[in-house]
């Protein structure tokens, strides 16, 4: 067997220290990089369901997910700026120490140029496609308004392990003019 | 270690460090916590043929600390009940991580191993899409008659893991490490090969190297490949080495994953003896479908899953699993499942098993 020792790998230790020198380091906020909620909803998307079911946002604390979100960035070799991201979308749902909770995000009235706003807001094409773009962990939501109907989708925002205890979708902080606000805008979106 | 081999890593840390810039990060769209904590558990009844049936129970917690931005340290304790009722403990990692770069970790502690995807990420039980372990790893956890092919899942000692960004979807990942490695299992004045029981002690300064590397296309594919090395005997002279490859395949209601090991042992009962080489090797496939696909609101929880695994030339065998999950929420799964084990030598084994698994 051809045996391998510490020697062999001084070269490659060498390349790699001197490749991480070219990388950002940790810790350098002064980056100007600013965390998105779309690409952590993507972000999400792509990294969490590689191992596991997604956790819903609403099963930690912002300041819980604060640490885990450490711990799951060296298990799924995400860079910072990605772990970063993910947070803010995490940290789109959550209020300080409130998890999944319905608050009132506006009096607004319904309209779908609203419902476009928060799906953009939200992220919503983190994990469901619309028109061809987005994830894939949730259903395509093309068809949905015609094929389910405009309760189902409110419904389904609203608790949306209604259908199916194992949805990973979060609770988002929407009142119910929020809610209605996104059918509208599912219904004309897929038209 | 050489002075030529520390010389190469000290230029390269030292180019790294020229260009390391120390202030706190405060980017994190959170609320900054210090402390949570995480883990899993599970309940199984596990009926075997020519033994008892019994209930058994675990509860592992996962405890996690940041100490700043930059260093994160985790934990994970197994907890169990042993046949004579004494509780046992079991410290599945302690590690701390150093986040040195943006992609760039280096961890020293005990951790687990990157070898393969199943030890290093889908061995927790609300992970594990079946309440058994796939052949090749054996019966982790209180279950299974295989014998596996590298029975150990974490050790103590330093690693790197370095995530590239290939554009779009594409990612590489690139883990390496040492660490104290196998030792020998010496037994009436004779040495019957290597034994695996990871420890803050060594039988040699031979350390273990090992590493992984793979492609990912998120999220749909991981392919990698792994290989560990390390002497077992106290002049450090008999090898023990396993290669793998892996992937993983992900396809919105459907997963396949699947990973193949090949290990090789040298082996010397006495110091007369001329050395030889013990092969071995072995795989398992295993595809899950959610029935969600179906359009069913009452089956929307459920998922089926398959498994074949199969071990080579010595302690061969092989077995297949079938099951069936209820996810009760994301990280909660009842888990009915039924296993049949045949082994080229020794008694076969049939076992039901059915297993509440949860994750927190």
């Amino acid at each position: 067997m051809k045996k391998l020792t510490l020697k062999s790998f001084g070269p490659l230790l060498a390349a790699g220290a001197l490749f991480a020198s070219g990388s950002t380091f940790a810790g350098s906020n002064n980056d100007g990089f600013q965390p998105s909620v779309a690409r952590g909803a993507a972000l999400y998307n792509q990294n969490c369901g590689r191992c596991h079911n997604p956790r819903p946002a609403e099963d930690f604390s912002a300041r819980e997910w604060s640490v885990i979100m450490p711990h799951m960035r060296a298990k799924a070799h995400m860079t910072r700026q990605e772990s970063l991201d993910v947070e803010a979308f995490l940290g789109a749902t959550l209020t300080e120490e409130k998890r999944g909770t319905m608050d009132a995000a506006s009096s607004a009235p319904a309209s779908s140029e609203r419902g476009a706003t928060l799906v953009s807001q939200f992220g919503c094409i983190g994990c469901h496609a619309i028109k061809g773009e987005g994830g894939q962990m949730g259903p395509s939501l093309d068809q949905t308004h015609a094929s389910k109907g405009a309760e189902f989708i409110f419904k389904k925002i609203r608790d949306p392990n209604f259908n199916n205890t194992a949805s990973a979708m979060p609770k988002f902080p929407l009142n119910d003019n929020d809610i209605k606000s996104i059918v509208k805008y599912l219904e004309t979106a897929a038209q | 270690m050489s002075k030529k081999l520390i010389g190469q890593v000290m230029t390269g840390l030292g180019c790294a460090a020229a260009s390391f810039v120390a202030i706190a990060d405060s980017d994190s769209p959170l609320a900054q916590g210090r402390f949570a904590m995480a883990g899993y558990g599970d309940v199984s009844y596990i009926s075997a043929d020519g033994g008892n049936d019994a209930f058994a129970s675990r509860f592992i917690p996962i405890f996690l600390y940041q100490v700043n931005d930059k260093i994160h340290i985790e934990s994970e304790l197994e907890f169990g009940i042993g046949e004579d009722g004494e509780t046992e403990t079991e410290l599945e990692y302690a590690d701390l991580h150093y986040y040195l770069t943006d992609s760039t970790v280096i961890t020293a502690g005990k951790f687990l191993l990157p070898f393969g995807q199943f030890g290093p990420n889908l061995h927790p039980s609300w992970i594990n899409r079946l309440p058994s372990m796939p052949g090749i790893y054996g019966g982790h956890g209180g279950n299974g008659t295989m014998t596996p092919l590298l029975p150990l899942l974490s050790d103590v000692g330093v690693s790197a893991s370095q995530t590239i960004n290939l554009g779009g979807e594409s990612r590489l990942f690139i883990d390496a490490y040492m660490v104290n490695g196998p030792k020998d299992d010496f037994e009436d004045g004779e040495l019957h090969g290597a034994e695996f029981e990871p420890s803050n002690s060594d039988n040699n300064d031979s350390k273990a190297l090992g590493g992984r590397i793979a492609y990912a296309w998120l999220p749909r594919l991981e392919v990698g490949a792994s290989f560990y090395q390390g002497a077992y005997d106290p002049g450090g002279n008999l090898d023990f080495m396993a290669t793998g490859i892996d992937f993983n395949y992900i396809a919105g209601f459907y997963t396949v994953r699947g990973e193949y090991i090949k290990t090789e042992m040298d082996k010397q009962e006495v110091p007369a003896d001329p050395v030889t080489q013990e092969d071995r090797n072995g795989w398992y496939l295993q595809g899950s479908w959610q029935a969600r696909q179906l359009n069913i609101d009452s089956l929307n929880p459920v998922e089926l899953v398959l498994r074949r695994s199969e071990i080579n030339k010595i302690d061969g065998g092989e077995r297949w699993t079938v099951g069936a999950n209820y996810w009760l929420s994301p990280s909660t799964a009842l888990k009915l499942a039924f296993e049949d084990t045949s082994l080229d030598s020794g008694e076969d084994d049939n076992r039901i098993f059915t297993q509440l698994a949860f994750g927190f």
